[in-house]
């Protein structure tokens, strides 16, 4: 009995371990090929359409959304001892420096990371991995450095949309909808936002692109399993990226602000 | 790549143009596009309480924008500051600066009250001449002090009322008349907002908790002034002095016969009284000490007056946001 | 240098994948110009060992030689220069499912080389013609069949005019006519471009068909090696069992 539960202890933490080297080493060779001439200019801009421009719209709804429901729950709590103005500041500091990064990513993580995931664990279990290789292309400068690189750079653009149409989501909801003073409402929000609190989101979503495209596509690369594999490969992708971008998240916080 | 669609380039470039049109529109809108740290020059001053200033916190002239706070550091236990000034602001050396609070939220900030030298301050100086903010005990004090002159405002009624000058007390009685007319009406027509003016002060007393314990347990100078019994029995007093000129006139016996003769002037005593009657009542069936500040009438011509003068003394440190929301209640409610 | 013309020299071959010994002193020479096909049961090692070749698995111990260097001891860099003497045709083709079937067969050469363009084309397109797809050019892989997916691939495979060519199962999963269509097309490229092939196989009776030498994988060895005939004549009971097994009376031992 214990020593089945110390044997599966161990085991887990070994477990976690490898995983945890696996994705370090993903992303320095990641890191690593995308200094490496000749870049591969035309995947990069593949990856990008695919994570920046086809994510754009689930984003966009997104943060709409959460900036109407943010206008909403703060205005009700304001309302409370007369400070409705404060909702515009509200709504764009919680945009800037946290929703926009997160739930952008998360977002990204489950249309695009996951279909990395995929798309690597099918490339996998077909030998078409096997099949760059020998053709004496490295298959991490094709197949993973593309997918970071493009990740690093779509997130912050797509968290700086998210930002954008949050705000105005929460401005449609408390000006035009609540009837908070519109001036209140815009002067509070610039007079109390700062540059940082947007540029620090975007590092922060660099960041989080960085790691829900190295994680996506460690478990599509080392996919074990034929079909079935895939599909495992795919939804374990998605768990860990979310939960590093979250665990993450409070560790990129905690360092800038 | 031309295939009559649009290639991945040219839809990314037109998501990073878009991405970029809105930082660079937001960088404008929140107008601070870093220039403020480049240009200008920095001064310090030692203050014996920086709490709450903070690294870029603004520093403020005439309630604009003239820097920030550079840094906040413990030197020989006063509160060094370094804040930076715009290119282009003079300040005078014999200025004052000032800790104030901004806002519902309390945020701090630096308030350069310019002088008149004709010295300007050059980079790297220290300012010595610093305001330094009452506290939340002065302005307790300084309540206190308003409570006293209350109580000396009614003996000085009451003097008044002693020297019997016949004119004198026609308009004053008039005067009476009109104001507790006046006020009788408001008390009707408020009644409601009273009621819900006191839930929402209650809810707004949870938020401030400490203070209203404090008022509550009449530990601090403002608790003693809404449970000063002699505050009370004063008003009292001034009551009953009042009752019994009138009902001299009543009779109209006495030196104020000729007034009997006029009887609009008489009905009007009368209604007085009976204005007065019924508030007086209303005051002694008032429970807790809230309901007596608002039921009692005269009380509330000095109330105000405290309050005026309250607000007044508060003035100087009129951000001191909690004690705005306390007033703002305390007027609402008379 | 040029011993005999052999090409690959695999000497004492050891590999073991978790505790289970899959190939155990493998030894075989492979000589220019020839269909060598290596015939075993389904997970004997067959695929280990061609794997060992191109350098995708590391041998536990021992040497192979290709064309003079040990391809076991070369860095990733030095094993992309064999590589590229080498053409590969995969189970399943492998062809990348996001290329169009133009795209695939011309990859390897956009890769390598710096031609223009046109000639990229161009060169595709023939190879498409040899293995009978021309016109096939804008088809995604998954609206091909399986053996057109194979011809796609041997057509990428030979793009870039390999020494050797790998086959792995080349008619695996294929129905009979399929499958002796790709074995003829492999039969006709080789005689026509006089390359090495390698073919790794279960499939005897199709091997038989176009094998200059056949290598009989038994237990992680080679048990036996040698012509079509030879082997048929063996008299190896492993063999004899395995040759049986294509329920054709008289194709263990006889001569036609």
């Amino acid at each position: 009995m214990l020593v089945n539960l110390i044997k599966r202890i161990s085991g887990t933490v070994v477990y976690i371990l490898r995983e945890l080297g696996g994705i370090g080493l993903m992303f320095f060779s990641g890191v690593y090929w995308a200094f490496r001439r000749p870049l591969k200019l035309n995947y990069i801009f593949k990856q990008m359409e695919f994570i920046g421009v086809k994510s754009a719209g689930v984003v966009i709804i997104t943060g709409t959304f959460t900036g109407m429901v943010l206008a909403l729950q703060s205005y009700y709590g304001f309302r409370k001892f007369g400070a409705e103005g404060l909702v515009g500041t509200t709504v764009a500091l919680s945009m800037t420096r946290e929703l926009g990064p997160v739930l952008t990513s998360l977002m990204v993580t489950g249309r695009a990371g996951s279909a990395m995931a995929a798309e690597l664990g099918t490339m996998r279990v077909t030998e078409q991995i096997d099949a760059l290789i020998v053709m004496a292309l490295n298959p991490i400068k094709y197949l993973v450095t593309p997918r970071v690189v493009a990740s690093f750079f779509m997130l912050p653009v797509l968290t700086i949309v998210s930002d954008f149409v949050g705000i105005v989501g929460g401005w449609l909801v408390g000006v035009k909808l609540l009837g908070i003073n519109e001036g209140a409402f815009i002067n509070k929000m610039t007079k109390y936002l700062e540059l940082d609190d947007i540029y620090n989101g975007l590092v922060k979503a660099a960041c989080f692109g960085i790691i829900l495209s190295v994680v996506a596509c460690y478990k599509g690369f080392y996919t074990k399993g034929g079909a079935e594999g895939v599909g495992r490969s795919t939804t374990e992708s998605v768990v860990i990226s979310s939960v590093s971008i979250l665990i993450a998240d409070y560790v990129l916080t905690s360092l800038m602000f | 790549m031309k295939q009559g669609r649009l290639s991945p380039e040219f839809k990314v470039g037109i998501l990073v143009l878009i991405g970029f049109i809105i930082l660079f529109y937001m960088s404008i809108r929140i107008g601070k596009f870093g220039v403020l740290s480049d240009k200008g020059y920095d001064l310090m001053v030692y203050l014996d309480n920086a709490n709450g200033l903070d690294t870029k916190s603004p520093v403020l002239i005439a309630g604009v924008e003239v820097g920030r706070i550079r840094s906040v550091k413990l030197d020989n236990f006063k509160a060094l500051v370094r804040f930076s000034v715009k290119e282009g602001v003079q300040i005078p050396s014999d200025s004052i600066i000032a800790v104030r609070t901004q806002g519902v939220l309390g945020d701090k900030y630096l308030e350069i009250l310019p002088g008149k030298e004709k010295k300007m301050l050059s980079s790297g100086e220290k300012m010595s001449n610093v305001l330094t903010s009452p506290s939340f005990d002065e302005i307790f004090t300084q309540v206190g002090t308003a409570a006293k002159k209350f109580g000396d405002t009614i003996e000085e009624f009451q003097g008044i009322l002693g020297e019997k000058e016949k004119a004198g007390i026609k308009k004053s009685i008039d005067n009476i008349q009109t104001i507790t007319g006046e006020f009788k009406d408001i008390i009707k027509d408020n009644k409601n907002s009273i009621n819900s003016v006191i839930a929402n002060a209650d809810d707004t007393m949870k938020g401030l908790k400490k203070i209203v314990t404090d008022v509550e347990s009449g530990k601090g100078s403002l608790g003693m002034l809404i449970k000063d019994e002699k505050l009370y029995n004063d008003a009292k007093d001034t009551m009953a002095s009042l009752k019994s000129i009138s009902s001299d006139i009543e009779q109209g016996k006495g030196s104020l016969g000729k007034l009997v003769k006029d009887d609009s002037l008489y009905n009007d005593a009368k209604d007085t009284v009976k204005n007065l009657k019924d508030i007086t009542d209303g005051v002694k069936k008032g429970e807790g000490t809230l309901g007596k500040l608002a039921k009692d009438d005269s009380l509330y011509v000095e109330t105000e007056k405290a309050m005026k003068k309250l607000q007044k003394g508060a003035d100087g440190i009129s951000e001191m946001t909690p004690i705005t929301i306390l007033g703002t209640i305390f007027g609402l409610m008379f | 240098m040029n011993d005999n013309g052999i090409v690959i020299k695999i000497n004492d071959l050891h590999k073991t994948f978790a505790s289970q010994k899959v190939l155990d002193g493998v030894n075989l020479e492979i000589k220019r110009g020839e269909i060598t096909v290596i015939i075993g049961k389904s997970g004997g090692g067959k695929s280990v060992l061609m794997k060992h070749l191109i350098g995708l698995l590391k041998p536990d111990s021992g040497e192979i030689w290709i064309e003079g260097s040990d391809i076991t001891k070369l860095n990733e860099k030095d094993l992309n220069e064999v590589r590229k003497k080498f053409g590969m045709l995969f189970q399943e083709a492998a062809l990348f499912d996001s290329m169009n079937v133009i795209d695939n067969v011309a990859f390897p050469v956009r890769e390598h080389t710096k031609l223009p363009e046109k000639e990229i084309l161009r060169m595709a397109q023939e190879r498409l013609r040899n293995v009978g797809l021309a016109g096939f050019d804008s088809k995604m892989p998954s609206e091909l069949s399986g053996g057109m997916r194979k011809r796609v691939g041997l057509a990428r495979a030979l793009i870039l005019d390999p020494d050797i060519i790998l086959f792995d199962e080349p008619t695996s999963a294929l129905d009979p006519i399929t499958a002796l269509t790709i074995l003829d097309l492999i039969k006709e490229t080789q005689e026509r471009l006089q390359k090495t092939y390698v073919v790794i196989s279960h499939d005897i009776l199709g091997m038989f068909r176009i094998a200059h030498k056949v290598a009989m994988l038994y237990n992680g060895r080679i048990i036996e090696f040698g012509t079509p005939k030879e082997i048929r004549q063996s008299k190896k009971e492993e063999i004899k069992e395995f040759l049986k097994a294509t329920g054709i009376p008289g194709f263990s031992g006889g001569d036609r």
